[in-house]
């Protein structure tokens, strides 16, 4: 606790290319997600860019539920399953037993990269208890949430993400509510960054864009103490969207504003891939079919919402995102 | 040196955790068990146990740290009372279904409403089936003394199983008596360092938890089953090597007080033995043959050794602390367990129960009066007339 102890800290390098990204496999094929899953790729990306030296936390989602069929995971790292609610719990605790092991001389490895592959459900929705309490009380801990929009995985639910105007099973557009789901999402950064002393570094990110995805990962690990990432996941079964139209959907989210990437590092913002021209919403919305009820007045909100949205990166001055500085073990009190 | 301290049952229980050696410890305050971690908190804070202690959000989140933290292959502490048990609910069957073998405290308190601090087996007893193992201290020796034990047993590589460490709230948890300390090289004979099977690890990549189809779900319920039936000898060989090691007497399932000519029993769990025992001294020297049967655990239930110890009573009368509302006897739930255990004797007692200790309710020596003269009248009549009495509820009799 008190004593200054060396816990033999990974550093993982930046990755320069998708060329030279690791060839190792760490999510492998042969699990049960759609085809077309955003996640599914996702986590695959996460995995790569960890490497073995890694242990998964997956609170219960697609995640879990579509992957990880007894006697046949797609894991090649450790891997635990947590209930939706406690992902982040899990993870102190095991992150904790780290700690004390390595002191006590019972594990001699580098200090593992624990890392909870959330959904948003379990961010920041019924999760949220648990991600405030390890990100308030400092764990070594990357909490990932792969935001799909929806509790996908019971059969398209409304949380906390899904988007103004979603039909979600429970937000069902109706006679009297037009536009399905009324409100406006969470903005789950910005509960990170918002009340917790510890956090230091957090950015989001997208399935589409792999290299920034890989290299915020790997940032992310390379910080003594909490971190966390979003990730846009787009959900083709969610969505309502043409399989093949994955990457697509992620790209034109980032081109039309409905979705930033920025990375939040000590205090600053550094937006990347800001369009020259943002597109009308509405060219992100017609491919899905989880928007296709809205009519003229629902699509301006959603205009005004990102247009707000917008006003603020403008206000922030504009970097690329900065590679990973190099540095030794690092010791910890 | 072993040393004699006065410590109450919640600083008793800190002691045996600091023993054991835990490595990993998450606390949440709640009275009464909040002492507990309290005296671990000052523990790590100047040097005496070198331990992570994390302060969890919540019940919850206390029994998802330890378990990560037992999953990664440390051995966890946590513990609560009260709604505090009941709010940590859904963790206890990943818990026990992952078989990792984490402890938690429970000194009991009321659930609510209204807001009561009092003592009452209502909050862990809600938990008992979630396939931890279970059971009262009577003294804070006893507190000590299971907090040791219970890991010996639920790390077991045969056994794999969280355990709850009970004591009543305020009687135990806060009064003091004496405890005897011992020396730590006598702990780490008793208990080997913790060694998880497959630990969740990197130079070990298992996955831990995966979905099953319902066809591979009765087959791991048996198997969890068929634990709870190694789980005697297991308990037998641990108390054997306690009680050679730390010089005391323990039966592994029972204490039994006059139990030998006793014609009736009360059959009762934790503190209030206590004073079962001296009301029992003065009934015998009224001439009333009374005895008691105290279940050192109740997970696993000790049917055989309970059938053994009452079958030779007339009558038997369950002290229940914790309520069971519209249950067979709408009361409380220890007879349903005694009375399945006597079923099949050829001439089996009399079984019936009293609701006392509730909310924090002292239960006096003349509680336990009257209650054996119910006893006595229905050892006479031959006859059960009431499956339960509500003590200071009913009629005179």
């Amino acid at each position: 606790m008190t004593q200054a102890f060396d816990y033999k800290k990974q550093i993982l390098e930046p990755i320069k290319s998708l060329r030279g990204a690791p060839r190792e496999e760490m999510y492998l094929p042969g699990h049960r997600t759609c085809s077309g899953c955003g996640p599914a790729l996702n986590y695959r990306l996460v995995a790569k860019a960890a490497g073995k030296e890694t242990i998964f936390i997956g609170p219960t989602g697609c995640m879990y539920v579509a992957n990880s069929s007894y006697l046949c995971t797609p894991y090649a790292v450790a891997w635990i399953h947590s209930q939706i609610t406690n992902g982040g719990a899990v993870a102190s605790g095991i992150e904790a037993a780290y700690k004390t092991l390595m002191r006590r001389g019972k594990y001699d490895g580098p200090f593992p990269n624990v890392i909870v592959m959330a959904g948003d459900g379990g961010s920041v929705d019924i999760g949220l208890q648990a991600m405030s309490g390890l990100m308030y009380r400092g764990h070594d801990v990357l909490f990932i949430c792969y935001d799909n929009e929806s509790y996908a995985n019971t059969g398209i639910q409304t949380s906390p993400t899904s988007p103004y105007g979603a039909n979600t099973t429970f937000t069902p557009p109706g006679k009297l509510i037009p536009e399905g789901k009324t409100l406006f999402p969470k903005d789950p950064p910005q509960l990170v960054i918002g009340g917790h002393p510890a956090v230091k570094y957090v950015a989001t990110t997208c399935v589409s864009y792999p290299l920034d995805l890989m290299n915020k990962v790997r940032k992310a690990l390379n910080y003594d103490g909490p971190t966390f990432l979003h990730m846009l996941a787009p959900c083709p079964k969610g969505w309502k969207f043409d399989e093949k139209l994955t990457l697509d959907m992620g790209r034109l989210a980032v081109e039309t504003g409905m979705w930033t990437i920025y990375e939040w590092e000590n205090g600053q913002y550094k937006y990347s891939h800001i369009p020259k021209k943002y597109q009308p919403v509405g060219e992100y919305m017609k491919y899905q079919g989880r928007f296709s009820h809205l009519k003229a007045e629902h699509i301006a909100r959603m205009q005004a919402f990102v247009d707000a949205k917008i006003q603020r990166i403008k206000a922030i001055p504009v970097e690329a995102p900065v590679p990973t500085p190099k540095s030794g073990s690092k010791s910890r009190a | 040196m072993a040393q004699e301290k006065m410590l109450s049952g919640c600083a008793a229980a800190a002691q045996g955790a600091k023993f054991a050696e835990v490595e990993v410890i998450c606390s949440f305050p709640i009275r009464p068990y909040t002492a507990i971690m309290m005296e671990l908190a000052r523990m790590v804070a100047n040097g005496e146990l070198d331990a992570e202690f994390i302060h969890g959000e919540g019940e919850h989140a206390q029994v998802s740290v330890a378990l990560g933290a037992s999953a990664a292959g440390a051995r966890a502490y946590t513990g609560s009372s009260g709604v505090g048990v009941t709010y940590a609910f859904e963790v206890y069957s990943p818990a026990a279904g992952g078989r990792y073998p984490l402890q938690m405290a429970i000194a009991d308190r009321t659930l609510d409403p209204p807001g009561d601090f009092g003592s009452e087996h209502t909050d862990a007893m809600s938990a008992r089936d979630q396939g931890w193992l279970m059971g009262w201290a009577a003294t804070p020796q006893e507190v000590f003394d299971n907090t040791v034990i219970n890991y010996r047993v639920g790390e077991d590589p045969r056994i794999m199983l969280p355990q709850f460490v009970c004591q009543d709230g305020y009687f135990l948890s806060h009064i003091p008596d004496k405890v005897i300390l011992p020396e730590l090289s006598q702990v780490r004979e008793f208990l080997p360092p913790y060694r998880a099977p497959h630990p969740l690890s990197p130079q070990c990549p298992v996955s831990h938890g995966p979905q099953i189809r319902p066809d591979q779900g009765a087959p791991m319920d048996a198997q969890r089953a068929m634990t709870f039936l190694d789980l005697p000898k297991v308990i037998e060989k641990a108390t054997d090597d306690f009680n050679r090691i730390f010089g005391r007497n323990y039966d592994p399932f029972l204490e039994k007080y006059k139990m030998e000519d006793a014609e009736i029993a009360f059959f009762i769990q934790g503190a209030h033995a206590n004073t079962c025992k001296s009301a029992i001294n003065h009934l015998r020297s009224q001439g009333v043959k009374a005895g008691m049967v105290r279940p050192r655990w109740i997970r696993p239930w000790p049917t055989e050794q309970i059938t053994e110890a009452l079958s030779q009573v007339k009558v038997v009368g369950c002290v229940e602390s914790s309520t069971s509302y519209g249950g067979a006897t709408r009361g409380g739930n220890l007879i349903h367990e005694v009375r399945t255990s006597l079923y099949d004797l050829d001439k089996r007692p009399l079984v019936t129960s009293f609701m006392a200790g509730l909310g924090g309710d002292v239960i006096m020596l003349e509680d336990f009066y009257y209650m054996a003269k119910i006893l006595t009248q229905m050892a006479k009549d031959k006859k059960t007339h009431q499956l339960v009495y509500w003590v200071g509820f009913e009629e005179e009799i």
